[in-house]
């Protein structure tokens, strides 16, 4: 089921939770609302489930407009962050009980919550109560649950936030499993860009009740538009530099940061004042021998920090600004010194420019 | 979406007619009677000035002050030791003492009250044996009576309070007192105690409001020692067609008072209390054999004083009585024989007035809780306002409210049953509400979502999955209710007529007239009747009367 969200916004009182807001989600598509939390990410997927009525705008199943539809109509499967299991039901009651709304026959009941409950590997848990399940399990059971009925969309908010960052990352492999086995149209709720990255086919960036950014994580993380996606997806070094040339040849652009002339090879700028993106771990610590190359410029160890797969200095460069630079496998650097006079570089490739 | 908008509304329009018809109409009532003179029905404050004017009036104000800080200076005295020690120390047979250290609050006043009076009454059994060997023993007529009743009654509520804040000190909050170099006494002064302040104070503040709301202990061993709730029921209810004018302006100023306090309790104790992230709760101490023995024969001797009561009466019951005489060590059956056989009605009109104000305080809490809860809004936090007004109201203001409102006009209700179900539902349900709301504030709104989410409406999905959740509590909830409507006098003994004689109104008129063995039947059939369910409370649901309240 395809899904389109039509200029929504949502407002409580004089807060704007969601501020016109669209998207397309294509089915099948793993879709993430990424951003941090109070951004209204949740209200939009709240929106799509129907606990909330839109101010504005159209949320469109297929080609349906469903703003009139109740949330008990929907026909979507949500697994909420605490999971919301039913206490007092145990885990086969638990999976049968949307299945019984629906006025399905006890046999076919039967059949399809054991076979739901055996892809997420709960079958032979059937009569314990939620209290006597581990998180991942209940977990496991709520998945179950939204996806028994087999929604027209899964929605999923936050739902690996209250597990162990270990049961996370092997979590979240299953979903991603499950989803692309069901061809399910899936929109995902999290704060945490790791997980966005690692489970999306695509992502939303949401700050401040706006959309800021769609796109592949590879394009959020390596074209990020805004100062705002490029500091929540990953770190990045943000630089204000202003425009020296252009050359429409080579595509090269000359900027001055303070006193250095900095080469970046992107389209022409609309401004003559401009604002970069540089990833630590773009940065690299070079020898004397590199000076000749472009972009080589001179800076000083601020600090140095050894994380075990990475060394994390921040040099003070351009002028004294901090930047981070991140060294992979570092075992075989020359590890530097706080205070150590360095050079370092960069591709011209790299660097992005933000719009302001 | 709309039309279960609608269907709410009608709903919200029967939650605040219920509550404008029991409680604010009528208190607005007796209100404009206080402000009207009886002989002339105008306008005018005579009722009010002959209270300040005539020592008479002014005395009953400040008797019902004086005899309700006694009891709260005494039951403090009783209850914080006795929340400390069985806290902090090893007490043998602690758990037992503990839970029958709270049973008093739940016991009927005027039951213990009664007891009293077999015992230290002008023909007690006590006063009467020491006076054969030309001893007077004080009697238990007077204040001191009063206090010593409320106190011994009351005190669990101190005990409650207060037990609960020590044990949620956290022990690190004393250890780094003790760390920073604080003597043991110091700690005590400096943490512990200030940290308890505010429970001591509350526990305090519900003592002193159910010492001066209280009606039957002080009618029944007050005698000359005239209170306001006393005085009230008697300017109403007096042969001579009563004095509507002074019976409302007494009302009004207990009222006020009652408002007074709980409005204190509302936003000062509330506020002063200290929530504690709850991380290590405090040792238990091992005391050496003599203080061990010392504290468990305090904690047991308070036990027993407290309880001693209920046994006489249960003892009474049983006992050969010949109209006021009674043959203490001649056992006899008769007065239940009597009670079940020629007189049972007021038991089965205390059982089915219970019943149905409990039933329908279910059904009026779990609706009332869903608004006030779930949907939030101007509207629901006016609500929650009201709905706790019927707490800040005596018994006997209430009674007197009701039924000088529904007397005549278009409502009639006085000489029905109704009316002492409406008094026993609007009391109490507040208690319910209470305990519902409570109970659904610790239900995530999730839960409701997902039922909603996987299909079921959302009024369907409240009612098979959040009413399932919540029924021990609201069972737990009913219970309570069922058992304190049971006992309830002060607004009973206004409200009754003939037929329907509650169990209450028979104990406390057979008391009256002496007939201790009779009312000690009644009264032993009451306590039974009040245990039992509590007792299947505390087995069955697995809840303690504590956290029932």
């Amino acid at each position: 089921m395809r899904v389109i969200i039509k200029g929504i916004t949502k407002r409580f009182g004089a807060l704007k939770a969601i501020d016109n807001a669209s998207l397309t989600i294509k089915e099948g598509d793993f879709f993430t609302l990424l951003g941090p939390s109070g951004c209204g990410k949740t209200t939009l997927l709240r929106t799509v489930a129907g606990f909330y009525s839109p101010d504005e705008g159209e949320v469109i199943f297929g080609d349906q407009v469903i703003n009139d539809i109740p949330a008990h109509r929907r026909e979507t499967g949500m697994v909420f962050q605490n999971y919301a299991l039913f206490p007092h039901l145990r885990v086969f009651d638990n999976v049968a009980y949307g299945l019984r709304a629906r006025k399905v026959s006890s046999g076919e009941i039967r059949q399809r919550v054991e076979s739901i409950l055996k892809s997420v590997q709960l079958d032979g848990y059937e009569e314990r109560y939620p209290s006597q399940l581990s998180g991942g399990q209940q977990q496991r059971v709520a998945l179950a649950r939204a996806l028994v009925i087999s929604p027209k969309v899964l929605l999923m908010d936050e739902p690996l936030s209250n597990l162990d960052a270990k049961l996370r990352v092997s979590m979240r492999e299953e979903i991603k499993k499950i989803q692309k086995m069901l061809g399910i149209t899936t929109i995902y709720v999290t704060h945490d860009q790791e997980e966005a990255m690692a489970v999306s086919d695509y992502i939303a960036i949401v700050n401040k009740g706006k959309i800021e950014q769609i796109g592949t994580p590879y394009d959020i993380y390596y074209k990020p538009r805004s100062r705002f996606v490029a500091e929540f997806m990953g770190s990045s070094n943000i630089l204000s530099a202003e425009v020296a040339s252009y050359d429409d040849e080579k595509e090269l652009l000359r900027v001055k940061i303070n006193e250095d002339t900095v080469q970046i090879r992107t389209p022409k700028p609309s401004s003559e004042s401009i604002m970069l993106s540089l990833r630590p771990e773009w940065i690299q610590i070079v020898g004397e021998e590199a000076r000749s190359q472009p972009n080589v410029f001179a800076g000083t160890i601020v600090s140095s920090t050894f994380l075990g797969s990475m060394l994390r200095y921040v040099i003070s460069g351009f002028g004294g600004q901090p930047l981070s630079v991140e060294i992979h496998d570092p075992q075989n650097a020359q590890v530097k010194e706080a205070g150590d006079n360095v050079l370092f570089r960069f591709d011209p490739d790299r660097p992005v420019i933000l719009d302001k | 979406m709309r039309k279960l908008f609608t269907a709410w509304n009608i709903v919200l329009i029967v939650v605040f007619a219920t509550l404008f018809l029991s409680v604010v109409y009528p208190i607005f009532f007796i209100f404009k009677a206080s402000f009207i003179s009886n002989e002339t029905g105008l306008l005018s404050l005579e009722s009010y000035r002959a209270f300040f004017h005539y020592p008479y009036y002014l005395r009953c104000l400040r008797n019902s002050l004086f005899v309700s800080a006694a009891s709260t200076i005494v039951a403090m005295i009783l209850g914080i030791p006795f929340a400390f020690f069985l806290s902090r120390f090893h007490v043998p047979g602690k758990s037992i003492i503990k839970t029958l250290g709270t049973l008093p609050l739940i016991l009927p006043t005027f039951i213990g009250a009664e007891a009293w009076l077999i015992l230290l009454g002008r023909n007690g059994i006590l006063y009467n044996m020491f006076h054969k060997i030309g001893l007077d023993i004080p009697t238990i007529y007077g204040w001191k009576g009063i206090v010593l009743v409320f106190s011994l009654q009351f005190f669990p509520f101190v005990f409650l309070m207060v037990s609960a804040a020590i044990n949620s000190i956290d022990s690190s909050l004393e250890e780094s007192a003790t760390n920073l170099g604080a003597t043991k006494l110091r700690v005590f002064r400096t943490v512990t105690l200030p940290v308890v302040t505010p429970s001591i104070f509350a526990g305090g503040l519900v003592v002193f409001y159910l010492s001066i709301e209280n009606f039957g202990v002080p009618i029944l061993i007050g005698e000359d020692f005239r209170v306001l709730s006393v005085q009230a029921y008697n300017e109403f209810i007096s042969e001579m067609g009563g004095n509507p004018s002074m019976a409302g302006s007494l009302s009004m100023i207990l009222l006020a008072i009652t408002l007074g306090l709980t409005v204190l309790q509302k936003y000062w104790v509330e506020r002063k209390s200290y929530a504690m992230s709850f991380l290590r709760p405090p040792e238990v101490k091992r005391l050496k054999p003599l203080p061990t023995f010392l504290i468990w024969l305090f904690c047991v001797l308070l036990v027993f004083v407290a309880l001693f009561p209920f046994i006489v009466v249960i003892i009474a019951s049983v006992t050969k009585t010949q109209g006021p005489v009674m043959y203490f060590g001649q056992f006899s059956f008769d007065n239940f024989v009597k009670a079940f056989t020629l007189a049972p009605r007021p038991i089965l009109n205390s059982f089915f007035l219970s019943t149905t104000a409990t039933l329908v305080g279910v059904v009026f809490g779990i609706v009332v809780s869903y608004l006030v809860v779930r949907r939030r809004g101007p509207v629901s936090y006016l609500l929650d306002l009201l709905i706790m007004l019927p707490l800040a109201i005596a018994g006997t203001v209430l009674g007197i409210a009701l039924a000088a409102t529904y007397n005549k006009g278009p409502i009639v209700l006085t000489g029905t049953w109704l009316i002492l179900a409406l008094a026993y539902f609007i009391r109490k349900v507040p208690f319910s509400i209470k305990t519902t709301s409570s109970l659904l504030q610790q239900i995530d709104t999730s839960i409701e979502e997902a039922s909603i989410n996987l299909g079921v409406p959302p009024l369907l999905s409240f009612i098979k999955v959040i009413i399932p959740i919540m029924l021990p509590g609201i069972l737990a909830g009913a219970i309570i209710m069922w058992v304190t409507t049971l006992a309830e006098l002060s607004s009973t003994i206004v409200l009754y007529y003939g037929p329907w004689t509650t169990m209450t109104v028979e104990i406390f008129q057979r008391i009256g007239s002496g007939d201790f063995g009779p009312a000690s039947a009644y009264a032993t059939i009451l306590i039974v009747s009040v245990l039992i369910p509590l007792f299947i409370l505390n087995k069955v649901l697995g809840k303690d009367l504590a956290s029932s309240l």
